[in-house]
């Protein structure tokens, strides 16, 4: 027996805020509050769309597959960089509890128009990482006549990285970025680290070193960049193996490297990092000045400094544990 | 005034292919103009696969199989010569893009992986698990960095300039500060994919596949090429026209109609879910048309009964889609559907090597026609078109750019231009470009769409005329000149209003129903007749003139086409 | 008296040797609430995310160690740093996600008699508050509501990031630290850079950087004119209290503004003194209209 299908659609009079601004005609970004009958289904750019069409069609903002794939259209709602394209409006009006959302261009890029930004910085930064396949011609046949062999393993180490559609979220939601305006952001290591990480490419260290020219070690690993990753290629997680890479690599003249080897070998050791020392650990003599303001510090409020690593109850040493790690890695065995 | 030798308009998958191509053994100038970024091209919604027959699954398949294929599949209305390339030379470009770096999914031995296909007689279709075009997109645009290429984005081409016998370069706008320019260049490669969204919201097709190359080369006196035919896919979601793949079906969907009958058992009782895509697309429609479909006139893919633990574990890409575009979880609801276009077999008219009757202007992928795809493209040769035929027309244009001059320009077209930009800004109607818009994409999802007959296409011409009035008329009521996408929206809309003409004429004059061409009134397949090409110029009158050219049969006797 | 809450305590580092007062501050403060600490004995560092820069099947190995203990113990793992939390919280998703992995690290546990069950529930001082205290009981504890405070609220972000290591509350929305702060009586203000990080994993390797970044947070929350900064995170405590004077010298800006670890601030809603919650170890001095 079939049954009428009566779909439940829903629809809430909302207040979408978006944030216009158009150089040389604003002296500054204000806001603008449209209302619109949110449906069901709807999502954020359908919601754009709607007001360009029916309210005020100079409302500007870039959009092209619809389909969360060219990564045009990312926009901040809420604050959270999203595509506008796959982000139904219903949820988050309903996760809110509000009537009102906010939308605004990404950060940390200058903003053209409206919610469109200028993209270019950040595809210079890109194209300076050597984003791109060097043949390996140990890996790759000179000839068409025939394929170049990748295990499905081999493989594995980078495709996750491969979904990246370039919007611009990650890059829009990194503090390091904000902060500092020279540090590649989180795309552009992913991309580098891709390319590194293939076994049919043969350019690792020129690579290698513009990545780390360029802030490999100034990811502060918020994390923040996988949470607004729309394609789920965890660029934080890539940035912390071409880290790996570059150590791996010779790179070892680096506060980074230094710091990676002190907390591997203290942990080994001692099952704790040895926290007084890491100033000169990594950073070594001009590390002093650190160590001796907190010092100061510590003995203004009664504390004798230590120089040890400090322990609680029945805190040993991990040895055991690295030794069947390395045992296991040495065979080429790892499950990661 | 800027100039190149080789200036390519599009930078999907034929345009980057062919800036590669030109761009690798010389130090010629090549420049790429997209109204988007590179990697935001249409060309990186491809899912599926790209045919080449490398018989890495099935070690007996051979080009001569997929040339075959392909043939049949296209009703055989493709020119059997370009389809003979195109599949021969299939393994050789495949193998170029794994060899920049395209991540292809592999098999045990670490081979290309491969796939069937709908229409595909052995398993060819290479794959990167479902985002081949994806990767292909960006594996060619990273190549671009590599070797230099210099891309002008987000600049929107408006004419195409020649003297009538060698072209002489293009105009466009940058969008950005809302300039109109002239480069000039002394070739010039149309690659700007497809016009599916004459349909506007009843497509798969990204925003703005508007044909804005093929509507240029039309205006500029250039022949258009088979524009009726417009395949149209079974299952696009009801708000966005965004695609279910056919794997949702392939899992064990129903398609339901309003009254929640499974209703393929009225068209197809053997093959139900399964049977060829344009018999479901016409058995949606019906259902439809005779009163049986959804509140908003849709029908419903079921798979609530397929259970929740299936449909995570089988189609969890298929359930994120359906959760992110339509807000409808498919495990706890049907999915409202419709029919959707998805792909246009026609475009500009061109030799084997991309080349129009114009020199120095070339076409490639969607937006050209050399033809391969014939009445209905098979699944996975959309990918396969734009490598060989974007590569084949790389290097012509680079030969013919290495032994020849820049020729001089004409007429002032930047001015000509900047005159109907204004008229556009300084319009007199209330008109709004959206209206206008979507009227045209009613008209043609109604009239010019799955089904056709002659009454309802004669009629369509005389409305699209009326809209051609009224974007005449249009204001756009945006002032600024920087970054207006108002502006941009109302140049498309003049480019897909020319090109929805053209699709309409010639599915008038077609009177058979081939591939993905249905004639209600003349239902059958009629190769006494109608075994050409329609080939479209612009009159005098500016309404389209047809003529038609013989189709190229080298190898294979037109047969019926049953699966 | 009610029943008693325990959990097993992870202290990480910031809760032993020069910032051991932390451990006595959190123990006083949870009395209050009914919340007991078992700490677990023969605890690793979690590696804070480092050690994966060497090896991400050590950093998976030690953190399942963790875990396993906690298990034995049958109680929740508590920790009151977001970055264990976080590191922690990653390894039990990528051994849930990967049984082989799972499987190939209970083999390197096995040598020491121990086994990652992969049961065990991890929370941190947001939860243990909001959730499992509640906040009906906690606001039976209040004595002394902080009512007229000016308050920004700073997650920081490895309680929150990424979101599918998140538990009980929505990762784009939580509401957890506000709910807890509007218990204690406070005003909260919202301010521009309240989602940034304060850049504390860069102060070995980047110290400049991770000044930027702490005077960046600092300052959008100075711009509101707010009386204090309260954080879940000790290590953002860190960054916000103790190198503040250091970030606002090199970033050229003048002002102080006071930061508040959050138990300390349910100790003194509590009806704790400021020097039972060891106040006078701020580096930025803290001077309330209590």
């Amino acid at each position: 027996m079939s049954e009428t299908i009566t779909p439940d659609r829903k629809s809430i009079l909302a207040n979408i805020r978006i944030q216009r601004f158009t150089p040389g005609q604003h002296k500054s970004a204000f806001y603008d509050n449209f209302k619109v009958s949110v449906e069901t289904g709807m999502t954020v750019l359908e919601t754009l769309r709607l007001i360009k069409n029916t309210q005020d069609s100079s409302l500007t903002f870039r959009a092209f597959c619809r389909s969360k794939i060219c990564g045009s259209c990312a926009v901040r709602v809420n604050g959270k960089p999203v595509l506008a394209c796959s982000t139904q409006l219903m949820p988050i009006l309903e996760d809110f509890k509000k009537e009102s959302v906010t939308i605004q261009p990404l950060r940390n890029m200058p903003v053209l128009r409206d919610l469109v930004v200028d993209i270019d910085p950040v595809i210079e930064k890109l194209s300076k990482m050597h984003p791109y396949l060097m043949e390996n011609r140990d890996r790759i046949p000179e000839s068409l006549e025939q394929e170049s062999l990748m295990s499905r393993q081999e493989l594995s180490r980078f495709d996750y990285i491969t979904d990246c559609i370039l919007c611009g979220s990650c890059y829009s939601a990194c503090s390091a970025a904000s902060a500092d305006p020279k540090y590649a952001g989180p795309l552009t290591l992913a991309k580098a680290y891709r390319f590194s990480a293939d076994v049919r490419d043969d350019f690792k260290g020129e690579r290698m070193q513009a990545a780390v020219d360029q802030g490999l070690w100034s990811c502060a690993q918020c994390r923040k960049c996988i949470n607004v990753c729309p394609k789920d290629t965890r660029p934080a997680v890539s940035i912390q193996r071409m880290r790996k890479m570059s150590i791996d690599d010779g790179i070892h003249d680096t506060p980074g490297s230094r710091r990676a080897k002190a907390y591997t070998e203290d942990v080994a050791k001692y099952g704790q990092v040895n926290k007084p020392m890491l100033p000169v650990i990594v950073n070594g003599p001009k590390g002093w000045a650190a160590i001796e303001a907190a010092d100061n510090y510590l003995r203004k409020h009664g504390i004798e400094p230590e120089r040890q690593v400090c322990l609680l109850d029945g805190q040993n040493s991990a040895e055991q544990i690295y030794d069947k790690v390395k045992e296991i890695e040495s065979k080429g065995e790892n499950k990661i | 005034m800027m100039t190149y030798d080789i200036l390519i308009v599009g930078s999907g998958g034929a345009g980057l292919y062919a800036a590669l191509e030109s761009r690798m053994e010389e130090e010629l100038q090549v420049g790429v103009l997209t109204k988007v970024y590179p990697t935001r091209s249409h060309t990186g919604a491809a899912q599926g696969g790209v045919n080449a027959a490398l018989a890495n699954l099935d070690e007996t398949d051979t080009w001569q199989d997929h040339w075959f294929d392909t043939v049949k599949g296209s009703d055989y209305l493709a020119d059997q010569d370009a389809v003979e390339i195109m599949t021969r030379e299939a393994p050789m470009v495949v193998r170029e893009m794994e060899h920049w770096g395209c991540p292809f999914s592999r098999t045990d031995e670490g081979k290309i992986a491969q796939r069937p296909f709908g229409g595909a007689s052995k398993p060819r279709a290479c794959y990167s698990a479902d985002k081949v075009g994806h990767v292909m997109l960006h594996t060619l645009y990273e190549q671009g960095i590599r070797h230099g290429v210099n891309f002008f984005n987000e600049w929107l081409a408006l004419s195409l300039l020649h003297d009538g016998k060698r072209c002489q370069g293009v105009t466009a706008l940058n969008i950005q500060t809302g300039r109109v320019h002239t480069i000039r260049a002394k070739a010039v490669i149309l690659a700007t994919g497809g016009h599916g969204r004459i349909y506007w919201t009843r497509t798969s097709n990204a925003l703005g596949n508007t044909g804005d190359g093929t509507a240029m080369a039309y205006r500029a006196g250039l022949p258009i090429k088979d524009m009726e035919f417009i395949q149209f896919h079974p299952t696009g979601l009801r708000r966005t026209g965004i695609l279910v793949s056919e794997g949702a079906r392939g899992e064990g969907g129903y398609l339901l109609n309003g009254l929640g009958e499974r209703f393929m058992s009225r068209y197809a009782p053997e093959k139900m879910e399964l049977g060829p895509r344009d018999l479901v697309s016409r058995s949606c429609e019906t259902e439809v048309r005779e009163g049986r479909g959804g509140p908003d006139g849709e029908v419903f893919l079921d798979l609530t009964h397929l259970g929740a633990d299936r449909i995570k574990e089988r189609l969890p890409q298929i359930r994120e889609l359906c959760i992110e575009f339509e807000g409808v979880d498919p495990i706890n609801e049907p999915i409202p559907i419709k029919p959707t276009a998805h792909y246009s077999m026609g475009g500009i008219h061109t030799d084997l090597n991309g080349q129009t009757p114009i020199e120095g202007i070339y076409a490639a992928g969607e937006a050209g026609c050399v033809s391969v795809h014939g009445a209905n493209r098979l699944g996975g040769n959309s990918l396969l078109d734009i490598l060989v035929f974007g590569k084949r027309t790389g290097r012509h244009a680079l030969e013919f750019a290495r032994n020849n001059d820049l020729v001089p320009l004409g007429m002032d077209q930047e001015k000509a231009d900047e005159a109907m930009i204004a008229a556009m800004m300084a319009g007199t109607s209330g008109d709004s470009v959206a209206d206008i818009r979507r009227a045209m994409g009613e008209l043609m999802a109604e009239k010019v769409g799955v089904y056709r007959n002659a009454k309802d296409l004669e009629s369509a011409v005389d409305t699209l005329a009326e809209l051609q009035e009224r974007l005449g008329r249009v204001r756009v009521q945006d002032k600024n000149r920087a970054f207006n996408t108002e502006l941009v929206s109302a140049l498309e809309m003049k480019n897909m209003l020319d090109l929805a003409e053209v699709v309409t004429v010639g599915a008038l004059a077609r009177q058979e129903s081939r591939g993905a061409h249905t004639r209600e009134d003349h239902p059958e397949r009629n190769d006494q007749a109608w075994l050409a090409h329609t080939l479209a110029t612009r009159g005098g009158d500016g309404k389209p003139k047809l003529e038609f050219n013989p189709v190229t049969i080298t190898q294979f006797e037109p047969q019926a086409r049953t699966y | 008296m009610s029943d008693k809450i325990r959990y097993g305590f992870y202290s990480g580092c910031c809760f032993q040797g020069a910032d051991a007062r932390f451990y006595e501050i959190l123990q006083d403060v949870f009395a209050k609430i009914d919340v007991e600490l078992e700490l677990i004995q023969d605890a690793v560092c979690c590696g804070s995310g480092v050690i994966e820069e060497r090896s991400e099947l050590t950093s998976l190995a030690v953190n399942a160690k963790n875990m396993a203990h906690a298990e034995k113990m049958g109680l929740p793992l508590y920790t009151p740093c977001s970055t264990c939390f976080n590191v922690i919280s990653n390894a039990q998703k990528r051994m849930r996600e990967n049984p082989a992995l799972h499987a190939q690290v209970n083999e390197i546990l096995a040598e020491q008699g121990l086994e990652y069950k992969g049961t065990c529930k991890i929370t941190h001082t947001l939860w243990v508050i909001a959730q499992d205290v509640g906040l009906e009981k906690l606001k039976e504890r209040v004595t002394n509501p902080l009512s007229g405070l000016r308050v920004a609220s700073y997650y920081g972000c490895h309680t929150r990031n990424p979101a599918d290591i998140q538990g009980f509350e929505s990762a784009d929305n939580p509401t957890s630290l506000e709910d807890i702060l509007r218990v204690l009586g406070v005003q909260i203000v919202e301010y521009e850079t309240q989602e940034d990080c304060c850049g504390y994993h860069l102060a070995w390797p980047n110290n400049q950087l991770n000044m930027q970044m702490t005077a960046n947070v600092l300052e959008g929350a100075h711009k509101k004119d707010v009386d204090l900064m309260v954080t879940s995170c000790p290590l953002c405590f860190k960054s916000m209290d103790g190198s503040q004077a250091k970030a606002l010298a090199q970033t050229g800006k003048n002002f102080q503004l006071p930061v508040l670890f959050l138990p300390e601030l349910v100790g003194l809603a509590c009806g704790m003194s400021p020097d039972e919650m060891k106040l006078q170890f701020h580096g930025v001095p803290v001077s309330l209209r209590l």
